[in-house]
């Protein structure tokens, strides 16, 4: 059985999957590739918001007559993401 | 003045340059382990970075030593110090040379203790208390270890290879589980200051196994380097 996510894991795959479809993505598949629940992954994004590392775009479709949410990472956010493979990097290799 | 070990003539100083080196990647490693203590806020990092301070620590008091011991200018400074607190006869100035000696190795062995203690998995743990209890047991031992080897210098190498061969084992078993090239580097880079320390064990035999394990000791600190490097490539930007 695979090891209990921390939070800064949960916020590294959160990102990562931003990253992963081209830096943008819909919270529906955000929820899926990061392995969330909807309530979870909400408080989340919030928390992700207030730091700047992530940002939504609201787009208003005429054809669904509705907007549709997008989250996108910064460039906080990608900063995040390299900084936080480089720790990893570190730590596996002193099995920390 | 008191010696622990003679060492070959012709390496004087060297080994101190070679140190100096070895205490900034210490330096190096510890800093970034501090960083990723103040990301993640977890103990074992602070811990890791510590670990590398007294390395750094050691390594400083070994160059001192050395260093007043090689240069006849510096040493007749430190009789010049010493002068007024021991009187005439510098009786006293074998105690100063054996509390740096102590320093060094109580330094040493609590940093290799630290980090064998850091290199076993969480699994392998033990609970809290049975922990700190462990962690004290092996502190009286290093204070006892490091006050005897200032009379048999080979108590302190054999111990120190008995935690570095540890400290190896645990590495190994980490490359096995992360397959990862850094991993084995960090391996490699304990197992030639394992095996400096083998070499340290013989200099009763020839001086000159001072000057290889000094070699083997530089060599294992640029390896810890290569990890620290590839690690962190990029992290100045």
């Amino acid at each position: 059985m695979a090891a209990r996510r921390s939070r800064l894991e949960l916020i590294f795959d959160i990102l990562l999957a931003i990253q992963n479809k081209g830096g943008r993505i819909k919270p529906t598949h955000l929820m899926y590739k990061s392995n969330l629940s909807h309530k979870l992954l909400n408080n989340y994004i919030e928390e992700l918001m207030g730091k700047q590392l992530i940002a939504i775009e609201e787009e208003f479709t005429r054809k669904k007559q509705k907007s549709t949410k997008t989250v996108i990472i910064t460039e906080k956010g990608l900063g995040f993401l390299a900084e936080f493979r480089r720790m990893r990097e570190f730590t596996d290799a002193f099995g920390l | 003045m008191f010696q622990l070990f003679s060492t070959p003539q012709w390496f004087n100083g060297w080994d101190i340059a070679f140190n100096v080196v070895s205490i900034v990647v210490a330096l190096l490693i510890a800093g970034f382990s501090w960083r990723v203590y103040s990301f993640k806020k977890e103990n074992k990092y602070a811990y890791f970075s510590f670990a590398f301070i007294l390395v750094a620590i050691s390594l400083l008091f070994q160059s001192f030593t050395n260093g007043v011991l090689y240069f006849t200018p510096v040493r007749d400074i430190v009789l010049d110090v010493l002068r007024p607190a021991t009187g005439q006869g510098l009786q006293y100035s074998d105690l100063f040379y054996r509390g740096a000696f102590f320093v060094q190795m109580a330094s040493m062995l609590g940093a290799w203790l630290l980090i064998f203690f850091l290199s076993q998995k969480s699994r392998a743990r033990l609970t809290k208390f049975f922990e700190v209890s462990q962690i004290a047991l092996f502190v009286y031992f290093i204070l006892l270890i490091s006050v005897v080897s200032n009379f048999t210098y080979l108590v302190f190498y054999v111990t120190s290879l008995v935690l570095l061969g540890l400290i190896v084992l645990n590495y190994y078993k980490n490359y096995l589980n992360v397959q990862r090239k850094n991993a084995w580097l960090a391996m490699l880079s304990f197992l030639l200051i394992f095996m400096a320390h083998i070499c340290f064990i013989f200099v009763f035999i020839s001086a000159g196994f001072y000057a290889f394990g000094s070699l083997l000791m530089l060599l294992g600190f640029l390896t810890l380097l290569s990890v620290y490097v590839k690690s962190t490539k990029g992290v100045m930007r």
